[in-house]
């Protein structure tokens, strides 16, 4: 252990002696374990955000909608369309879904005081805004009345107000969509951008029946319909009862496949789950090998060193350091100068993460897993790299060490 | 009471086998040098001088022949016991210094020390430092490699190859690489060393500096020539004197 510490002693000067070349050697290290906390970082950060929206989606969610199919790149609907008769029927029968939208969808051009814009305008049921957890924080939305009556009235985001109509509230004013005069009666809270990036505040809502009837004629089918589960322990069994009443309203035969698709909320965390935590891997297994590539980098300086440094090996030989003593040395001065590349790799990592927060401000919260990864990543690589080079300084011939020019 | 012998070699030979040709670098040398002795080994180049000298160290084995220092049958040591020994009893000069550069004569004349297992040195830099003076480097404690002469490194390399306090000094041309005047300024921190109680072997080329010694041996081939005392040995002011006459 005496011995351990004075070799130790040794391996830190020669580190110390040879400042500029040590620091090249770390650099490789240093700028791997960056980015592989860079990246896990990254990814985990994207999963976490992703996931948190999803959550944010609304509360106990559950989307109901046609099936489809990819065929030739596209989606191609299989069943019969979700419609008002499933809605009515679900509204009636449901005990597990005690609040139930219908969602359609159309791109629209609107027009206010202040210019006009494409947007798109969504027709549901005055449940949609419990269902998906979507706020009104001026104005008082729409009812049920409002629905039934198919009023002309809409809840409006924050960037269509914004665009449209300069800072005034526009709740009681009137908005042109698509050449139809709707009343405002809601500004919906601000929500900023979603997880593909896309504005959660350039929307327009609607009731359906008003969509249906005034804009568009009424066509058959919904884009989907949305429920939300009486609580969260009950999603397993809103989805078992939607997919019984609905195969029964379809008259869908026992053995065959629903003509309709179910997803919740949880499927939903989990296929992005599965696709970021994917994401995480690959761009995680890719900045590996920018550490290897240090290692090899370390190997290759350990190597011209032990070269280098031949003379000095015979001295030592010659003077009693045993075999042990200069690969010990040797394998420190690898481990030491992997660790510290690693350790600086981690603060630089750590950097560059707040520096991304500050340019773009997309928060990566610093993995401590990948801190760990980075770290013992990098004392392999000083270990595994450093060990041949050590291995070939230890084995010299003292003789020749002597003599070596 | 007669004297310890510090080395005792018996039929010592070493052959280089470099595929089909044998090189017989030495050839059944017997050898005993006693403690205190003051011995110079000449000879032409490829005579055996360096291997002589290797295994005596300890750094090379005989291919055959027992080879016993300060009392230890070396041919029964292991690598580790061998690097021990070297650390222990013996302390090697060599023609090129090899000091560790960037590196103060402090840190370079500690250097064995930090090999030494025994634990029998408790303050290294007081030892260094007497080392230090022993070789009249008491001033250039803290001054690196690179900042001495050529004769000040040796110095340095002279006292880290007595820190150890070793049972024989082993030098191979420690003034091969030095000018006429230091060469004799070497000779002499040899005579004083010897005085001092100090076992000394040294291989040199030069007839002047042999002429320090207490005893020569002459190889030829591998084997032994001459081997006799010297009878008027040189001195520092003989051989400064006799320097002044050529020039
Ligand atoms: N590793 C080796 N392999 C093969 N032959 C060797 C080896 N080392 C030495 N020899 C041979 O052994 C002989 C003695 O060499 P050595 O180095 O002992 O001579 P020397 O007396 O020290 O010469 P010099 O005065 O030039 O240093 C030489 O013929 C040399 O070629
Ligand atoms: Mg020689």
């Amino acid at each position: 252990m005496k011995q351990f510490l004075k070799t130790f002693k040794v391996a830190f000067q020669a580190i110390y002696k040879n400042r500029t070349r040590s620091l090249l050697t770390a650099l490789g290290i240093i700028i791997g374990v960056a980015a592989v906390i860079m990246t896990i970082s990254a990814g985990q950060g994207a999963t976490q955000e992703v996931q948190s929206q999803i959550s944010g989606l609304g509360t106990n969610l559950l989307m109901i909608s046609t099936k489809t199919e990819h065929r030739g790149g596209m989606d191609v609907r299989m069943g019969r369309p979700i419609d008002e008769k499933d809605l009515l029927m679900l509204q009636k029968n449901s005990v597990w879904m005690p609040k139930l939208s219908p969602l359609v969808a159309n791109g629209v051009r609107a027009i206010g005081p202040q210019g006009n814009k494409s947007t798109t305008i969504y027709g549901v049921s005055s449940d949609y805004f419990d269902i998906l957890n979507r706020e009104i924080v001026s104005g008082d939305g729409f009812t049920e009345e409002d629905v039934k009556t198919a009023r002309k009235v809409c809840v409006i985001g924050e960037t269509i107000k914004k665009e449209l109509f300069s800072s005034a509230d526009p709740v009681g004013r009137q908005i042109r969509i698509d050449k139809v005069p709707f009343t405002i009666v809601g500004i919906l809270k601000e929500e900023g951008k979603g997880t593909m990036g896309q504005d959660q505040d350039d929307m327009l809502i609607a009731p359906y029946t008003t969509i249906q009837n005034r804009l568009y004629g009424r066509r058959r089918g919904y884009n989907m319909i949305m429920a939300s589960a009486l609580s969260e322990d009950h999603i397993q069994d809103a989805e078992i009862e939607a997919t019984e009443l609905l195969r029964e309203t379809h008259r869908i035969l026992e053995g065959e496949e629903d003509d309709f698709e179910i997803m919740t909320q949880v499927e939903l965390q989990e296929i992005t789950g599965n696709v970021t935590g994917i994401l995480t891997l690959i761009l995680g297994a890719i900045a590996s090998i920018s550490l290897i590539v240090g290692g090899i980098g370390i190997m290759n300086i350990m190597l011209v060193s032990v070269t280098e440094r031949t003379r000095e090996i015979g001295t030592r030989l010659a003077i009693g350091a045993r075999e042990s003593d200069i690969l010990t040395q040797f394998l420190i001065e690898a481990i030491v100068l992997s660790l510290a590349g690693g350790i600086l790799g981690i603060m630089l990592g750590i950097l560059g993460n707040q520096i991304i927060y500050k340019t773009t401000n997309f928060y990566i919260p610093t993995a401590m897993d990948s801190i760990l990864i980075g770290f013992g990543f990098s004392v392999l690589v000083g270990i595994v790299f450093g060990y041949f080079p050590a291995r070939k300084a230890a084995r010299l011939n003292p003789i020749d060490a002597l003599r070596y020019e | 009471m007669p004297l310890k012998k510090v080395i005792e070699t018996r039929k010592l030979n070493r052959v280089f086998k470099n595929g089909d040709i044998e090189v017989h670098a030495l050839t059944e040398i017997d050898l005993v040098i006693e403690e205190g002795e003051f011995v110079a080994i000449m000879g032409s180049s490829g005579s055996g001088k360096s291997t002589l000298l290797h295994i005596l160290g300890c750094l090379d084995k005989p291919s055959s022949g027992e080879y016993y220092l300060d009392g230890v049958h070396v041919n029964k040591l292991n690598k580790n016991q061998l690097a021990d020994i070297r650390n222990q009893k013996i302390g090697f000069i060599f023609q090129s210094y090899n000091l560790l550069s960037r590196t103060t004569a402090l840190e370079n004349v500690e250097l064995p020390l930090v090999y030494d297992r025994t634990g029998r040195f408790t303050n290294s830099k007081e030892l260094a430092k007497k080392a230090l003076e022993q070789v009249g480097l008491e001033d250039r404690i803290y001054h690196k490699t690179n900042e001495l002469s050529g004769g000040q490194q040796q110095r340095v390399a002279i006292a880290r190859a007595l820190i150890n306090d070793p049972a024989l000094i082993l030098s191979d041309e420690a003034t091969g690489n030095l000018d006429s005047r230091t060469s004799i300024d070497i000779a002499d921190l040899f005579v004083r060393l010897n005085n001092e109680g100090k076992t000394i072997l040294m291989i040199t080329h030069e007839p002047e500096i042999a002429q320090f010694a207490k005893r020569m041996i002459y190889l030829r081939d591998g084997r032994v020539l001459t081997d006799e005392l010297i009878k008027n040995r040189s001195t520092k002011e003989s051989a400064l004197k006799a320097l002044e006459l050529i020039t």
